[in-house]
Parts: structure tokens; sequence; C-alpha cells
């Protein structure tokens, strides 16, 4: 079975976000992998050690710097590596899913498994877009998958703590929410031998996105005061709580 | 004494039980030799004499239980005259006429005149009444007062045959041997006395009243007397009792390397190979320990002072360092004279210790410090978590959470690098950036301490009394990484290989004359881990850098600080494991602050809980926290020594600022007691003047 996992590389918010211009300045911000991406990783291991098959990690070079996360993803389970080296680090989610979806056009593959949306857009287009390119069925917000021959059973999350399972017949593309167990530990001494003696396939961007979106404005969150803290009994805090509730006209 | 028959048949026992004695020391030879390499031990000669005077002088059980100790010398010396005592036997059975009684003397022996043999008679006679008086204690002591000391808790993964009474067993056996074995040799020195009483020897001469003399009496006592010897002897080779011998050469072999620093993950001579292409380090299976830690389970006799002193078994985690050793044992037992070779195939975390109990350990350090035979249990934890980490075992959220952090931030706290100088930037006067323009102290600082909000304005502190007294450094900002004190400990060599990669480059660039660190655990790992790696620098703590700022004047006391009583908990990488107890100290004594000492200080301090990586755990245990206990035990302190003065805990470790602010709030002595680190109390003695702000945090701290 041939297990594909789109991932994608984004600016760090571990650091204060820079902004330049109407973007992020990307000179200055570190990348990492997408955190939902660690679960679909994981999860593609997963389906992989119960069925059998190969996991290949494809995902757009946007700095050049990916081959990092790569290394990680093969030394998680993964079998096969791909770049797009796509060294555009303003591209948008349209733009990485035609990319990928062509990429992953000629692996032939049984599943594709994308984070279902990822911090800096949080557009959550990424998957689906790529199922439209591939013409193949999604589903989205999953938190576990298991294949039964053609057929893949997955458990969906809806709001409210509601879920449902579905039965979907592959090929199809999933949007992971949350792995069945949680992303392993890649030890680094692992990662180091990886990075020796992996080899990472690289392939050029093929396919313009008809949809880019355009920025107009980015700015940093403006911070307005700060909360105030009711300190003393239980009962004066519930006084003061009661007060401002008035003063507010809400109670 | 003997007739024929009688001297052939006991040669051929001889013979027998020294046979078997040989099997038995050549089972545990070849086990230990089994084990992987172990660090040179350098000068065996010299450390073995070492040792030896050691032993004698019983100096390293004394670090604890001193009456208990005392009685073992009992045994000890007891057991060293007895094996001149049972040569001495055999020769009086084997040359007609020798006997030893009333200073008797043999044509055989002339340089034994009756002086040395009554002094000789005199000491086998005391010393069997210490060794039956000592050996009673201990027997009363399991049996009777059944010592908690001597027991294992529940949640303890022990050895079947252990569980079911192993150590009783053995016990029971040694100790009754010694009873009889003495007893019937007493009464063979009664039975001599044909002519009444022997003044040098008092015991034997006391039975001699009772019971007579009696030539048959002789030849029994004898036989039962040396009967017991040659069964015990191969007996002790497959009991905890190889203690004995193996005790003292244990010893002997002991770490001679600093102990901040651990043995390779990857023991010298071990290869990649086709199905592992990286070196497997650590141990999966009993022989992937060093033969050193193999020997250790010989040396060991369970007088768990170890378990006393673990803080996770405190804690009433399942972890009990000497239940290591003893599983350890009973394993090559079990696959040498026993009949399960195959448990060695097993790993070890499902025969010697539960992954729950490697995982708790806090590496404190105290179970090495503490035990008598130099056995370093710590040490096999470490390797097994080496080996569960590198094949990819479950490991808890919160410590996966901040390796995976350390590997992409170089910090465990998910923060970015360029944020780690943001407090330095705070301050009313610039800090020098050590990676690009020169400094005589360069300060490593650490993730704790850079951005904790908790203890970030005791960091500022720090710079600022720096500052004041005109010393000379800076920072290396976004260029320093943690120094890999805690990722070495909870087994990911690989990943303190890339953090020391990291800091050594920025150490490269930057230029400096010493290193001065406010966190202990970075401080023994620079210290002692680095030069291994090509790191040879000049590494101090910030007490010992302020007592030379105080001696050269740069810093002077202008409040004493009578107001405050204090007490200073010893951080274990500072303390145990540096041996850095006077700085703190005379920090204190300069201030003029009232100061008590808790009970346990110095090298017997009791961790906080944190260290090892528990402090990144995620789930919480149950039960008391090592760090609570420790703050009842210096309210208690305080409660021996009453004033009206404010109490204050005192830390030199921002993981200790951290630990046991917060064992205060849960133990509900807010009000009572406050945690302080040892800056604060300088800043208050020199008259620091901070601004307003500043002020505000530090004492809300």
């Amino acid at each position: 079975m041939n297990i594909v996992v789109a991932i994608k590389h984004i600016p760090s918010i571990a650091d204060d976000l820079p902004v330049k211009g109407n973007n992020v300045d990307f000179d200055s911000v570190d990348f990492v992998l997408n955190e939902f991406d660690e679960q679909s990783i994981e999860q593609a291991v997963l389906v992989k050690e119960a069925t059998g098959g190969t996991v290949t990690v494809v995902g757009v070079d946007m700095i050049g710097e990916l081959d990092g996360v790569l290394h990680l993803a093969l030394a998680k389970g993964a079998d096969k590596a791909v770049k797009i080296t796509g060294d555009d680090p303003a591209a948008d989610s349209h733009q990485q899913a035609k990319w990928l979806a062509e990429a992953i056009k000629g692996m032939s593959p049984n599943i594709v498994f994308a984070g279902v949306q990822a911090s800096n857009d949080l557009d959550g287009q990424i998957g689906p877009m790529i199922a439209a390119h591939l013409d193949m069925p999604y589903i989205g917000g999953v938190s576990s998958v298991e294949v039964a021959g053609d057929t893949a059973t997955v458990n969906k999350e809806f709001a409210g703590g509601f879920g449902a399972k579905y039965a979907v017949s592959l090929p199809m593309v999933v949007g992971v929410q949350a792995s069945t167990k949680p992303p392993r530990y890649a030890p680094i001494s692992k990662v180091r031998q990886v990075a020796q003696t992996a080899t990472i396939e690289k392939v050029a961007p093929s396919g313009e996105s008809s949809a880019r979106l355009t920025m107009k404005k980015m700015a940093p969150p403006v911070v307005t005061g700060h909360a105030e803290m009711f300190t003393g009994s239980s009962k004066e805090v519930a006084a003061k709580i009661v007060d401002l509730l008035k003063s507010k006209g809400l109670a | 004494m003997l007739t024929t028959i009688e001297r052939i048949v006991f040669v051929v026992l001889a013979l027998t039980s020294v046979g078997f004695t040989i099997h038995g020391i050549k089972t545990i030879v070849d086990s230990v030799r089994k084990g992987r390499s172990a660090p040179e031990v350098k000068n065996i000669p010299a450390s073995l004499v070492k040792a030896g005077i050691a032993v004698l002088f019983q100096r390293t059980i004394f670090r604890t239980r001193k009456i208990l100790s005392t009685i073992h010398l009992g045994l000890f010396f007891g057991l060293i005259t007895y094996a001149f005592v049972n040569l001495v036997d055999i020769l009086e059975g084997f040359i007609p006429g020798f006997d030893l009684v009333y200073g008797g003397k043999h044509p055989a022996f002339p340089f034994l005149n009756s002086g040395i043999i009554n002094t000789f008679n005199l000491i086998a006679d005391v010393m069997s009444g210490a060794l039956l008086f000592s050996v009673t204690v201990f027997l009363v002591r399991r049996f009777i007062v059944k010592d908690k000391q001597l027991t294992y808790r529940e949640n303890i993964l022990l050895n079947p045959k252990v569980k079911a009474g192993g150590q009783n067993k053995d016990s029971l056996i040694v100790g009754t041997f010694v009873i009889l074995h003495v007893a019937a040799r007493l009464m063979g020195q009664a039975f001599r006395l044909t002519d009444g009483a022997d003044a040098f020897t008092p015991i034997a001469s006391f039975l001699n009243g009772i019971f007579g003399a009696s030539q048959t009496g002789v030849h029994v006592a004898w036989w039962v007397s040396l009967c017991w010897v040659l069964y015990i002897l191969p007996y002790i080779t497959r009991s905890k009792h190889t203690h004995f011998t193996v005790g003292p050469v244990n010893l002997g072999l002991a770490k001679q390397n600093p102990r901040g620093q651990l043995d390779p993950a990857v023991p010298a001579g071990v290869r990649a190979t086709r199905t592992s292409p990286i070196p497997e380090p650590g141990a999966k299976f009993l022989h992937d320990l060093s033969w050193k830690r193999i020997l250790d389970s010989y040396a060991c006799v369970q007088c768990n002072r170890c378990q006393e002193v673990c803080p996770a078994n405190f804690y009433g985690r399942p972890l009990s360092p000497s239940a290591l050793e003893v599983n350890k044992r009973y394993l090559i037992k079990e696959a040498t004279f026993g009949s399960h070779p195959e448990r060695l195939l097993l790993p070890l975390t499902e025969t010697v210790i539960s992954a729950e109990a490697v995982w708790a350990c806090t590496t404190c350090h105290a179970c090495v410090s503490i035990c008598p035979v130099g056995n370093e249990p710590m040490a096999d934890i470490i390797d097994i978590r080496r080996r569960l980490i590198i094949d990819g075992a479950e490991i808890d959220s919160g410590v996966q959470n901040a390796l995976q952090s350390l590997a992409t931030n170089g910090n465990w706290m998910n923060k970015g690098k360029r944020l780690r100088g943001r407090w330095a930037k705070e301050l009313e006067f610039p800090v020098k950036n050590a990676s690009e323009e020169q400094v005589d102290y360069l300060w490593f600082v650490g993730d704790t301490a850079s951005f904790d909000e908790r203890v970030v304005p005791n960091t500022k502190i720090v710079a600022r009394i720096f500052n004041e007294a005109g010393l000379d450094f800076g920072i290396m900002y976004q260029n320093e990484s943690n120094a890999g004190n805690d990722v070495r400990r909870v087994g990911e060599e690989g990943l303190f290989e890339q953090l020391v990669e990291q800091n050594m480059g920025a150490f490269g660039k930057a230029q400096f004359k010493k290193i001065v660190t406010t966190d202990p655990h970075s401080f023994n790992t620079l210290k002692n881990e680095y030069p291994q790696f090509g790191g040879k620098f000049d590494v101090t703590h910030y007490t010992s850098v302020l007592v030379k700022l105080f001696d050269e004047g740069k810093l002077t006391v202008k409040n004493k600080l009578s107001n405050y009583q204090v007490t200073f908990h010893d951080p274990c990488y500072l303390g145990r494991y540096n041996g850095e107890f006077t700085a703190p100290r005379k920090l204190l004594e300069m201030v003029g602050v009232k100061f008590n000492e808790m009970p346990r200080n110095c090298e017997t301090s009791f961790c906080c809980g944190a260290g090892g990586g528990q402090i990144w755990n995620g789930k919480v245990a149950p039960g008391e926290r090592p760090a609570e206990n420790r703050i009842k035990e210096a309210l208690t302190t305080f409660d021996k020594n009453p004033s009206d003065k404010k109490l204050l805990f005192i830390v030199t470790c921002p993981k200790d600022m951290i630990m046991y602010s917060d064992a205060v709030k849960t133990t509900g002595k807010e009000g009572k007691i406050e945690v302080r680190d040892l800056i604060q109390l300088i800043a208050e003695a020199v008259g620091l003047e901070m601004p307003l702000e500043a002020e505000a945090v530090a004492s809300a701290a």
C-alpha cells in the first residue's frame, strides 16, 4: 500500500512573530513542522505498521530547510522523503496544495494524510484541495484510521464532543486532527544517523494555483490593558463580580 | 587429635567443599566477565589497599545508622578472627599434641611463645562473644522486631524468590551457622580445659565450669564447628553473603572519574552492526550492563541504606536501588545455579526494575554516595533509560515535549532562541554579549533562569550584583543552549551530544576566561562532562564568585540581616556531586542571618525531586513529594530553635526555587516560611538599589 503524507513547513511562533511589509519577515523567523502534521505522520506510520506498505512524506521546501523535518519523519518510520523545491516562503495553502497534488499524482497513493490545518493560516484547505486536484474523497477532523483491504474506517470528530465512524473506500485523502496514539519520540542519534544515510528526492514545483490569496495588511495584535485580578475572601470577590456585572448592565 | 579415619573423612569433605566453592566463584567471575566494558580502573593495587583500609576501619558503613554499624563491627572483626581460628583448629586436629589452651606450646611451632598464644586465645574468646552478640542482634532485628528497613514496599518489582523470602532464608542460614559454629568452637575449647579455668579464655572457662572437660566432647565440637565451615563456604558463593568478599573488592574497583561524569552510553568496544546501525547505547539485558554493574549485585547485602535515602522511594514510587541489585543477583543465580537461563533474555525492565521505577529516578546520587560497598545503582538506571529511549519506548508526554523542544529550540520551555536573553534587555544597564566582545566571566544562565518568570527576577538580581561589583561578565544570548545535564540523565544521549556541539560552537565564538553558572545542573555537566568533548573550561558556581567578590572588597555587607532565621538546602548537583558546601554557608554567615542546619545537609542533603528530568514529567504521582517533606524538615528545624525572626528557606538553584516555592504552597505553609534565592539576601545585605518594579517582583517571588 502506498501511504503519502503531505506536510507543511510553517513559521515558528515560539518567538515573537516578526512582521515586514504586509507579511511575516521570513528572513528572521525559524520554520517548524506544522503541529498537526506530526499527528498525521504518526497516523501514517501506525497504518503502515498495521497493514504494511510504504510511507512517503512530501512537503514544499519553503526556505531551504525542510531536510531536518524530513529526516525526523524518516527516523519515526517513514520510508521515503520528497521535497518540492518551492523556495517561496510566501506560498499560500492554495499554491502548496497544487504543487503537492502534482507531486503526489505520480506516487499512485492509496491513502494521503494531511494535517487537518496549520497555525499559519488556519484555513484547513491543503487536504481538501489536494483531494480535489487528485479527484479523491476527503474526510477531515479525523482522530483514528484503520485500513482493511480497500476500505478505511475512520473516526471523525465533531464539535461538542461528538464523533462518528465512517467507512471510506480507498483511495482517499484524510485530514488528521490527532493520531490514534500520541506521536512517538525520535531519538536524536537515530535522526542523525538517518541524516547521514538517507536520500531526499527533489521535485521541481509544477502547476500554478488559480486562486492565490493577496495579503493586504499584517500587524501584530494590539495589546489592550491587563486583566484586573480581584483579591480578598470569596465573599468579597463575589460582591466585586456582582458590582462589575451591574455596572456593565448585565445584572 | 584426629584419628586416621577422621583425617581421611575430613580431607574428602574439605576437598568437596573447596570444589563447590571454586565452582561458585567461577560462576560469579564468568557472569561478571560477560558484562560490557567499563571505564578503565587505574592503579588497581593502590585502590584496593585504600579500600582495604576503609573496610578495616569500617568507615563507609558509619555514614549512617551508627548503632547498627557498631554492631556490624562485631560481625566483621569476629569473622576475620574466625578465619584464623578455623586454621588453627585444623592444625589442632591434624598435628598430634598441638593444643592452644593454657598458652600451650608445640615443638613444631617454636616461634609461638605462650604470650602470643594467650593473646590469640583471648582475642578468639572475646570475639566469639562479640560474634554471638552481634549476630543475635541482627537476627532479632530481622525476625522478631521485623525492622522495616529490611523490607521492600509492595509496589517494587522483586524476583519471585526474593518475594518468597530468599534473603530471610540466607540470613537465617548464615545466622544459624555463626551461632552454632561459634558455640561449637567455644564448647570445644571448654572441653579441652582438663585443668580448670584458663584466664585467657574467660567464656570457655565459664562453660568448662558447667560442662567440665571431655575428650569425646572435643572431637564432637571440632567436627560440628568445622563441618559448618565446609558447608557455609560454597553456600556463601550462592547467597547475598558474597558481600563478605566482593564488598571490599567492589569498593576498591569503584568509580574513579568525577561523580558528575556519567560513563559513556556506548562502552568502548561496542560497534554498529547490520541489525543495529547505531551502536547500542545503555542496557536492555543484564549483560548489556558493564561488568562493574554486575559485580555490584554480588557486593550488595541489601542493607537498604540506599532505599532509605532515595527521594523516589520516599515519594512512594516503585523504586528501590537495593531491590535492583538483589534482583540482578537472583537473575544470574537462577540462570547459573537454577533452571531459568532463559530469563536472562528478558528485558531488565521485566526482571530487575520496572519501567515506572526507571523513570522515577531523580539522579540525585544519594544511593551511590551512601553505599558502603561502592555500588552505583543509579548508573544501571541511566543505562536502562538510554536503551529505552533509542528503542522508542513510550515516555512521559511531558518529558517528550521537553526533549522535542530541546531539539528544536535548545531549551525545554518551547521558547524561541531569540527570547533567551530578553531578561537582560530589560535591565537598567547593558549586559555584554560574550559572543561579540571579550569578557572575564561568561555567565552560562541556563533555561530556567532565562525563561521562567518565577526565577527571572533573581536572574536579574545576579546581573545587578555582578554589575555593582564591577565584574566583567557577559552572556551568550541566543547562542546559549541548554547544557544537557538532565537530557543526558534522562538517557537521550544523542540530544545531549547535539546540545554539547551547539554550546561548544558558541563557546568557540565567544571570548572569555572563566564560566560562571547560576544553575548547578549546568555547572555539573560543563565542569565534569564537557571536558570529554574537548570543552576544558574553568567553571564556577555564582556562590563561589560572590565569595571572591566579598573577599576582594568589591562587595561589602552594609546591612546585617539579623531579622532573618534561615536554613539552606544543598542542591544535589552543587553539593553531593561537586562538593561545594562551604561557599553558600560562608555567604550566609557574612550577611549576618541566624542559620540553622537541617538534619539532612551537605553530603546527605535530600533531593527536591526535580532532577534527572523529573521536573518535565507531565504526570504527577500521588503522595507526599520530596520537596514538601523538605519544607517540613526546615520548619521542624526552626521549631527546635524558636525565635520571632522571619523564617527563610534559602536555595541556590533555579529548579529549587520552583520546587520549594510550590511545596510551600501545597503544604499550606505560606506566611510561615518563604523560599528565597541566596542572591536576594546578598542584594539586601549589600544595599543594592533596584528599580521599584523589580523590587516588587522579587519580594513577591
